[in-house]
């Protein structure tokens, strides 16, 4: 040290300690960090090494078969997106409604607090209830098991999550921009149609999409109401097959080739959803910008 | 000059002379319990320009947002005594207020672009009012381009989205898109604040032009602002009129010490 420098410069006796700490806890979240990462990458890893052996061709395009019939997973590919295209068609509309009724027109009312809180419970319900409650309504009144219950079952699932992300993203719109609509003399109805959802638009897309992704993987719900079907179905009206019930009925199997498609399922299962999270970080960044 | 001398106070009794396109008389305005305007009575000349000074909290843009009825979005808010607008209360409960609204434009503080192209920004409210044939809607949205000065900076680029604008073209394209309905008055609350000098002297020379059809009341913190584009000034302080005159009057011999102390600088 410089004998220049002034006694303020002289060494604090709990600097050393001060050190200790800050190397101590820097460390511990790079350990913490490194172990999720390293969970991460070894199940993307597994799933790849697996998944991979069985993606051919012929998963692709033929049905679910008997073992050693070198069948596939198109039945359940089809299945899965007609259920949840269906799925999102009946939860969008009231999704997106009833998240527009909470934001702009409820405001403040007791129903809306009331409707909100009943929204965010279902957002968290366990989703084999949701099951089991469409099992009720629509499987054992009618005798059987249907793709268009499995869909229903999904649609609950997915609705709390777009009423959630489109009445946080109308929240979002400045009130300098409702203001100028109704300045204009537009009535309530137009600015929330034209100004307010238009400028949410890309946040709500993303609401429906995200949506999307969480339901797409979910099995729970289908178990006792589209059951699932070893064989081409397209009519909502009859048991239809989906990934999710393909992969639950073929891992836990003893045969090789029935195991192998189960990894492959959830391969593209798991590929469906990282595209759709990354069409929603990419697609719609851009266009907010 | 005997009408720059001339005493713009009025009394609650006067009667609404026919050059005021707004006549206010005792108006009182509530933020829930808490009263903001207390009993403000004036005139709004046609054609001029009329400046709302004072420091802030003093209620000059809850008196602007009281002429085009903004505070009917807001439950709580409550206005007494009468703004005649062409012979009509515009305080009158069963007032068609998209029709006031339409009547009498408003422009905010920051630039507020829909999120469309400029084009749909201006026959957006346009098609609020009127059934415009495509060749119309065109004439109408170079019309107001023009006299904004914008026309030739966003000729050939009127598909494009208005938020990729500056923020001093957005805020004149959205006075081009208030005036576009053809109101009668035009509310200017604060227009400038946000924009630079160069934007802002863009905009005060617009109101120069502006004034000879509308009727503007314009809302500034800026002292310059105000003695540069307005032909009267209204001073208010705590909610109250102080002082209204024209605007070399108010700024060269004022006749309240208030007014003076304030646009002196000594408070605000």
């Amino acid at each position: 040290m410089s004998k220049t420098m002034g006694e303020g410069w002289r060494k604090d006796p709990r600097a050393t300690q001060r050190l200790v700490m800050d190397r101590l806890a820097t460390g511990m979240s790079f350990v913490a960090t490194g172990i999720l990462v390293l969970a991460l990458a070894s199940i993307l890893w597994t799933l790849l090494w697996n998944g991979l052996a069985g993606l051919s061709i012929a998963a692709l395009i033929h049905p679910m078969g008997p073992p050693g019939s070198n069948g596939g997973l198109a039945n359940a590919i089809l299945g899965s997106f007609i259920q949840t295209a269906v799925a999102l068609i009946l939860a969008t509309p009231i999704g997106l409604g009833c998240g527009i009724y909470l934001s702009e027109f409820g405001s403040g009312s007791k129903f809306a607090t009331a409707v909100r809180f009943v929204s965010d419970v279902l957002l968290s319900a366990p989703s084999i209830l949701i099951g089991l409650f469409v099992y009720l309504v629509l499987v054992a009144p009618f005798g059987h098991f249907s793709g268009i219950a499995g869909s229903v079952a999904l649609a609950i699932l997915a609705v709390p999550i777009i009423v959630r992300t489109t009445e946080d993203m109308l929240r979002l719109v400045p009130v300098a921009m409702r203001e100028a609509g109704s300045a204009l003399g537009a009535a309530h109805w137009r600015v929330v149609l034209f100004l307010c959802l238009r400028s949410a638009l890309p946040g709500v897309l993303t609401g429906i999409l995200l949506a999307l992704a969480r339901v797409s993987g979910e099995t729970a719900p289908l178990l006792f109401t589209s059951l699932g079907n070893q064989n081409w179905s397209f009519s909502l009206n009859k048991p239809m097959a989906s990934l999710p019930i393909a992969i639950y009925q073929y891992a836990g199997a003893s045969y090789d080739d029935w195991v192998r498609l189960a990894w492959t399922g959830a391969l593209l299962v798991t590929l469906g959803v990282l595209s759709i999270n990354i069409i929603v970080r990419f697609g719609f960044r851009s266009k907010q910008s | 000059m005997s009408e720059a001398l001339q005493d713009l106070s009025l009394s609650s009794q006067s009667p609404a002379s026919p050059e005021a396109a707004l006549a206010v008389r005792e108006l009182d305005f509530y933020y829930g319990e808490k009263q903001a305007l207390k009993s403000i009575t004036m005139d709004f000349r046609k054609q001029n320009v009329t400046a709302m000074i004072g420091p802030s909290g003093c209620g000059k843009s809850t008196l602007l947002r009281i002429f085009n009825r903004m505070y009917d979005l807001y439950p709580g808010q409550k206005a007494t005594g009468t703004v005649l607008f062409d012979g009509a209360d515009i305080l009158d409960p069963g007032l068609d207020l998209n029709m006031l609204r339409s009547r009498i434009g408003m422009v905010f503080q920051k630039p507020t672009p829909f999120p469309m192209s400029i084009y749909d920004n201006i026959a957006f409210g346009v098609r609020l009012h009127e059934k415009l044939s495509r060749s119309e809607m065109d004439a109408r949205v170079e019309d107001v381009l023009t006299r904004v000065a914008l026309w030739k900076e966003v000729r050939d680029r009127l598909k494009e989205p208005a938020g990729g604008m500056s923020g001093g073209q957005q805020q004149r394209l959205c006075i081009a898109r208030s005036i576009a309905t053809k109101p009668e008055v035009l509310l200017l609350d604060e227009p400038t604040s946000a924009l630079d000098p160069i934007s802002t002297a863009r905009i005060e020379e617009l109101l120069d032009e502006l004034k000879q059809d509308f009727t503007i009341a314009i809302v500034t913190h800026n002292m310059q602002q105000a003695a540069r584009c307005a032909d009267q000034v209204a001073f208010f302080y705590l909610g109250s009129l102080i002082e209204m005159d024209s605007a070399d009057r108010m700024f060269t011999n004022p006749r309240q010490k208030q007014t003076q102390d304030y646009i002196t600088g000594r408070f605000g």
